[in-house]
């Protein structure tokens, strides 16, 4: 292989090798020096200031421990639910009971999250606390919506033909 | 060291280098040298053997546009500025993309304190 081919490739390759290891090198100490908590997305995300993410920290770590509650009911009503599922090849009364409860309890969780999410509003700057409401409700709806909606679709689409 | 010759001799050598009946020597030496003759084809070897030569500077000629773009490249100004502007294009680049992680994270953090999966 010629000698100038030689040399040109390996210039190439050492600029590749400058640039690949700044751009890890510079993506790393990024993610080392922001390291983030719970809520730093929030102060980020709709530039909050300290009083104001005062009065959230406390909104959340009083919501944390329902939360967690909520969860662990969910948890037992799903176990229970699969205990009646298990026992029978049909969706028997029991298991529908268990279903209509699990249900419940989601809407129940979800409620208390949405309440969550309004106070949290509440303590944002006006516009801000609009633009958190929208995306905590699209970020924690928005899938099921989502769903629906393809379902929907998919099910007018077999209707038509 | 030539201290001990005899100016006598020198001068009577130098007078017979000049002497004209050398000159006739001289002339009879030369023709009476022999001519080596020439090997057989040796013309037609010779053009060939010039052809040969220029033909590998007709192949070179053609890859002199390399040279000249790695003799620009090996500048020792150039090409640090070259390695300068790859290091900062990478780290920007890099910074940039590392914050934008660390927000996605960040958000996923908070969204998997206040809304477990089973609701979402």
């Amino acid at each position: 292989m010629n000698r100038s081919l030689i040399i040109l490739l390996g210039a190439l390759v050492l600029g590749a090798a400058l640039f690949g290891g700044s751009y890890f090198a510079g993506q790393r100490a990024c993610r080392m020096m922001r390291s983030a908590d719970d809520l730093s997305w929030l102060r980020d995300e709709f530039h909050l200031s300290d009083a104001e993410m005062v009065c959230i920290q406390k909104l959340h770590e009083g919501y944390l421990p329902k939360c967690a509650e909520m969860c662990a009911k969910i948890a037992t009503k799903k176990a229970e639910l699969e205990t009646a599922l298990n026992s029978s090849t049909n969706v028997n009364a029991a298991a529908q009971q268990k279903l209509a409860e699990l249900a419940a309890l989601r809407a129940q969780c979800q409620a208390q999250m949405l309440q969550h999410f309004i106070e949290v509003s509440q303590t944002m700057p006006p516009e801000q606390g609009r633009r958190y409401l929208a995306e905590m409700q699209r970020l924690t709806l928005g899938f099921h919506e989502e769903t629906e909606s393809s379902m929907s679709g998919a099910m007018d689409h077999e209707h038509h033909h | 060291m030539g201290g001990g010759q005899n100016p006598a001799a020198l001068e009577l050598m130098n007078t017979e280098n000049i002497n004209p009946e050398d000159a006739r020597l001289g002339a009879l030496l030369r023709e009476s040298r022999i001519a080596p003759s020439l090997p057989p084809r040796f013309q037609e070897g010779v053009w060939r053997r010039i052809e040969e030569s220029v033909v590998p500077v007709k192949v070179t000629g053609g890859i002199t546009w390399l040279d000249t773009l790695v003799a620009l490249v090996l500048r020792p100004r150039l090409a640090l500025a070259t390695a300068v502007v790859l290091m900062v294009a990478g780290a920007l680049l890099g910074v940039r993309n590392g914050s934008q992680m660390v927000h996605q994270d960040a958000q996923a953090r908070y969204l998997a304190a206040v809304a477990p999966n089973s609701l979402r």
